[in-house]
């Protein structure tokens, strides 16, 4: 999630968006604290079966979505990329698609 | 004896008859190495997310079995030989049956564990006394 860093002066201004200040030498600017949906919705179970699912972790071109943007927790993030890959070999899922 | 779950798609032209046909030779072939056939489910026609052998479509089926390892083999090799599959996924998931399994145990318990443990108040928590203001929602 692209966010842009406030120019000095501006940062103050906008609105926070989130619980969490993070404070580099003189610029400020707001992140968003992001949590592992699957924690947060104890999903136990991550099945290579549920498209509707594993296609929110999956960009526009069909790679998976990487953790630092996503959010997702390490343990997590392996049992994800496992279902998504095998989603991928059975086509219910692209390897790569072009935009 | 392993449980397996067998994801195979069919082509699109394929019948019903067909399809139902060849799942009634797999079966056999669990049955009579000693194995049993827990579930067949299927999907019916999909849209495939990539060209497989040209189709574009396929009819998906999920078939469920437990059965050992040597039967599997032969499973395989009847999807290989076929020509009405195009494509298939073998999956052991007796493990991860047992993890989730495990998982939802240990989650009822905490869950049992908390409701039992007295009905305390919600305590406001510290970081919100200090700030003295209530947190902001999501």
């Amino acid at each position: 999630m692209a966010e842009s860093r406030g120019r000095p002066g501006s940062a103050s201004q906008r609105p926070t968006g989130g619980d969490k200040a993070v404070a580099t030498n003189k610029k400020q600017y707001f992140r968003r604290k992001k949590v592992c949906r699957f924690c947060m919705e104890k999903i136990d179970d991550i099945n290579y079966k549920d498209v509707r699912l594993l296609n929110a972790f999956i960009a526009e071109k069909g790679k998976i979505v990487p953790r630092r943007i996503s959010g997702v927790c390490a343990p997590h993030q392996r049992r994800l990329s496992d279902a998504i890959k095998k989603a991928r070999n059975i086509a219910l899922l692209p390897f790569a698609t072009t935009v | 004896m392993r449980i397996y779950e067998e994801l195979f798609i069919a082509r699109p032209d394929a019948t019903e008859e067909e399809i139902d046909h060849f799942v009634e030779q797999l079966t056999t072939t669990v049955t009579t190495t000693g194995g049993t056939v827990d579930k067949v489910e299927k999907w019916g026609k999909r849209r495939l997310a990539y060209r497989v052998e040209k189709h574009r479509e396929g009819s998906y089926v999920l078939m469920q079995f437990s059965a050992g390892p040597e039967s599997v083999k032969e499973f395989e090799r009847r999807l290989r030989v076929s020509d009405l599959i195009i494509k298939f996924l073998t999956v052991r998931i007796d493990e991860t049956l047992k993890r989730l399994e495990k998982r939802k145990k240990d989650r009822d318990k905490r869950a049992h564990r908390k409701a039992t443990a007295a009905p305390a108040a919600p305590q406001p928590s510290v970081a919100q006394q200090m700030l003295g203001e209530p947190a902001v929602g999501q």
